[in-house]
């Protein structure tokens, strides 16, 4: 017996000395930069170079730079939040990018995303580029002045031609000296204003996409008054329980205020106890906690995970007609649904016609942590049209560059939902994602899950959340 | 007391018996159900485990659609209506009207495109298995790319591996280093006099109460300054570093209680230190080291955060569970192959726990009753 174990052991000893052994044992020595790739061009006169001409000649110097090859062989590393298929498709984004260049962009997904980078940045382990899809947590890396300027990578007149002022606005943030200064580009976006029902069956049966709120509601009675449920609505999604109702608010706000209310609610200047918020949070309670409006009944909305709720939508016949979601939600619908036939997708109509047609949206701001050449090149090919092109072919993204062209959309659903962004009067980033993190990643998910659920009234749970501000 | 005790003799078994039995059988069962739920989940649809549980493939009584029709415009959906052989309001049809003969006419969907189904009570048993989780995760997954000219090229993803290496890698090392220098340690601890003994005894034992995460940020710097971050030895001497006080501690709770005669007479016999180790302590303590080598086996294999934040998460270098948790999708879309990878990543912590279970429970009684 003992004799056996002694084997055992030494087994285990070789089988670790071998495996060391193997060239896989030292994963993060810098992979040898990609072999120069000249495919069709052999000898790329820098004459006949569009590309390079085009960058220059919108005053992207280091871009024009890259195209013409003068930083062949470096290594851009970067990392976010997006895994398997997204990176798949981040990759294909610029694999023309780094063929042309000569550049290779590294990129890690990491699904512990939030929580690795705050301890990678403190201990100085950080890539070149960090793609944030929350704001908020920029503006924490800015204030320590970790974070190099935009305006010093890619020209501010650049920035300011290429992406309307709502955008630059909310890359701003203050700085290590409590200056305010724009610190990363943006880079692809979500759409959340959006309403997805059963396209089929819903013109079988005769109702109409509601324009204004009223008809909403209208619809709503008439879908009860045939027998079914109008809303799926789902908010659980394990330790981020709540945040589709955020959404919700967030919606509601930009239509039943002005933006500038919104502004200072997400500043933090408004209060959630103000009659604004509260305003804003009963105009969608109404239909919440109404058994008759949710799948389900009001009782299931805190316990059904928002991936699930839109799947009775697709039940033969459909048992359940509305569901409120940003666009990514399209990879929970059941394989093999088809958009306009199985689906479609109906902007959330506005309450009161003075505050216009809003939008709600979220995206990924990159960031870049150290200043090269060829990182400033790779940071202004994302901040044009160019940089999102291949993405927006392949699906899953929305690009918010001026110079993006509708026909670069790989999908229907995806150009006309970008076509129903260019109709929108205002745009608005989610408000949660720009909240300090207590707040908007912490007591607004806990205290609207606490109040859907039905422990705690309204003005409780918006105290709660004001109290957890931090001052 | 002796009538007692000769009456149970008659019956064979006792009372007691039983009921222990009975209790554990249940236990077991409890226990296990929710392993045998994954198991069955592994083999079923996503579609299928969102619309029915997994107990459904048993065979249970379910009402089975006999008979579907199309109700015409004539039918007054407000009023009472006669469909199928039954009469009632559009609410009692939604819940279903049972006729004399067993059978129940249910109205689907709502008023305007809904249909009536005649439904008979049978015996069923849902059979649609599937192998396809298990294809993705042990083949990877596919994805179809549509490219800006129109193509479409189709990208494997990374499939499990190149992650179980990974995690062969990270978890053997990671295991055997810290055994070996706790042994060492744990002797010398136990049989050797030195000054200060007491003193670092009690660090070590106090260092059981440091949780590892504050150790992070600061080991991470000293990585980045001594270029380890990001490699295998990295990751090594953390895991070495946090599994050792608890393996200082386990053995040396073995190995003190060795009987001292046997010591004593190799001193006499002229032994040194190291061959008493060597040929004494180390095949004595068996029991211990092999227990111990379990825990740290599983607590390695099944880490997280440590591989996370030593050795990213980089396609080749990351570990099992990262592989598992980053299949899910960036939004967790795919959750349903986490079942079947939860089984792949089972395998080996299994196999290593059956083939020295043996050794487990008498080396976490080893020491726990001295003489």
């Amino acid at each position: 017996m003992k004799r056996q174990l002694f084997v055992l052991f030494s087994l285990l000893l070789a089988a670790a000395l071998v495996l060391t052994a193997c060239p896989g044992a030292q994963p993060a020595a810098p992979a040898q930069p990609a072999a120069p790739q000249q495919p069709a061009q052999p000898a790329a006169p820098a004459a006949a170079n569009p590309k390079a001409d085009a960058a220059a000649a919108k005053g992207l110097t280091e871009l024009a730079n890259a195209y013409k090859g003068m930083y062949k062989g470096t290594v851009v590393t970067m990392t976010g939040p997006f895994t398997d298929e997204d990176a798949v498709r981040f990759d294909n984004s610029v694999k023309e990018f780094e063929q042309e260049t000569g550049i290779d962009i590294q990129y890690t997904g990491s699904k512990e995303f939030e929580a690795s980078i705050t301890v990678r940045v403190q201990a100085g382990d950080v890539p070149d580029i960090v793609d944030f899809p929350q704001p908020g947590l920029l503006g924490t890396f800015a204030r320590q002045g970790k974070v190099i300027p935009a305006a010093t990578l890619v020209p501010e007149s650049w920035l300011k031609q290429n992406y309307l002022q709502s955008w630059l606005d909310m890359a701003t943030m203050p700085g290590a000296d409590g200056k305010p200064a724009m610190y990363g580009v943006w880079h692809r976006f979500n759409a959340k204003s959006l309403v997805w029902y059963p396209k089929d069956n819903f013109d079988a049966a005769g109702y109409k996409i509601p324009t204004t709120w009223d008809e909403l509601l209208a619809l709503q009675d008439e879908i009860v008054a045939d027998g079914d449920t109008p809303w799926c609505i789902g908010i659980e999604s394990g330790a981020a329980t709540g945040w589709p109702a955020t959404d919700w608010t967030e919606d509601l706000m930009l239509r039943t205020t002005s933006v500038e209310n919104y502004d200072k609610w997400v500043a933090g200047e408004l209060p959630f106890s103000s009659p604004e918020v509260k305003r804003a949070i009963e105009t969608f309670a109404k239909i919440w906690n109404d058994d008759r409006m949710v799948y389900g009944g009001r009782a299931k909305i805190v316990t059904t995970f928002f991936g699930d709720a839109p799947t009775p939508m697709f039940e033969d016949p459909p048992k359940c007609w509305l569901h409120r979601q940003g666009n990514f939600i399209t990879a929970f619908f059941p394989q093999g649904v088809q958009y306009g036939k199985d689906y479609g997708v109906f902007y959330l109509p506005p309450v009161d016609p003075a505050y216009g047609k809003p939008f709600l949206v979220a995206g990924d701001i990159m960031a870049a942590f150290r200043d090269r050449p060829e990182i400033r090149a790779v940071m202004q090919f994302f901040s044009t049209g160019e940089g999102i092109k291949g993405w927006l072919a392949a699906g899953g993204a929305l690009g918010m560059q001026k110079d993006v062209d509708l026909a670069w959309y790989g999908s229907d659903l995806e150009r006309d939902i970008a076509a129903l962004v260019n109709q929108a009067t205002a745009v608005r980033f989610d408000a949660s994602d720009l909240m300090p993190g207590e707040v908007g990643a912490g007591s607004f998910w806990r205290e609207m899950t606490s109040y859907f659920s039905g422990a705690v009234d309204l003005d409780t749970a918006l105290a709660e959340i004001d109290k957890s501000w931090p001052r | 007391m002796t009538a007692q005790a000769v009456s149970r003799k008659k019956h064979g078994v006792s009372w007691g018996q039983v009921f222990v039995n009975v209790t554990l059988i249940l236990l077991v069962l409890i226990w296990t159900i929710p392993t045998i739920g994954l198991l069955i989940s592994s083999f079923r649809t996503r579609f299928d485990i969102q619309t029915s549980g997994w107990w459904t493939v048993f065979p249970h009584r379910d009402w089975v659609t006999v008979e579907e029709f199309q109700p015409g415009p004539e039918v007054d959906r407000d009023g009472v209506m006669n469909l199928a052989g039954a009469q009632g309001t559009f609410e009692e049809f939604r819940a279903g009207i049972t006729l004399p003969d067993g059978r129940r006419v249910l109205w689907i969907g709502n008023k305007r495109i809904g249909r009536v189904a005649v439904q008979e009570r049978q015996w069923v048993m849902n059979t649609n298995f599937t192998l396809e989780n298990y294809q993705e995760v042990l083949g990877g997954k596919t994805f179809e790319v549509k490219q800006p000219d129109g193509s479409t090229i189709t990208v494997q993803g990374s499939d499990f591996s190149s992650a179980f290496i990974n995690s062969l890698i990270v978890t053997l090392p990671a295991t055997v280093i810290p055994i070996l220098i706790a042994a060492f340690a744990a002797y010398g601890f136990a049989w050797m006099k030195f000054p200060g003994r007491r003193l670092l005894f009690t660090m070590v034992v106090a260092l059981l109460v440091v949780p590892l995460q504050i150790a992070l940020v600061p080991i991470l710097k000293d990585y980045v300054r001594l270029n380890l971050n990001g490699t295998f030895l990295g990751i090594w001497l953390a895991h070495t570093g946090f599994g050792l006080p608890l393996a200082t501690y386990l053995l040396f709770n073995y190995i003190s209680s060795l009987p001292r005669d046997i010591l004593e007479s190799a001193f006499i016999d002229g032994a040194s230190h190291f061959t008493i180790f060597t040929r004494l302590i180390l095949p004595l303590s068996v029991p211990a080291l092999a227990s111990f080598a379990i825990f740290q086996f599983l607590w390695v294999w099944n880490d997280y955060l440590v591989a996370l934040i030593f050795i990213g998460a980089s396609p080749d270098s990351q570990v099992l569970t990262q592989r598992i948790a980053e299949m899910v999708g960036s939004r967790g879309n795919d959750w349903h192959l986490l079942t079947a990878g939860a089984f792949v990543s089972m395998l080996l912590p299994l196999i290593v726990f059956f083939s020295l279970q043996r050794f487990f429970v008498r080396g976490l009684l080893a020491g726990s009753v001295k003489g």
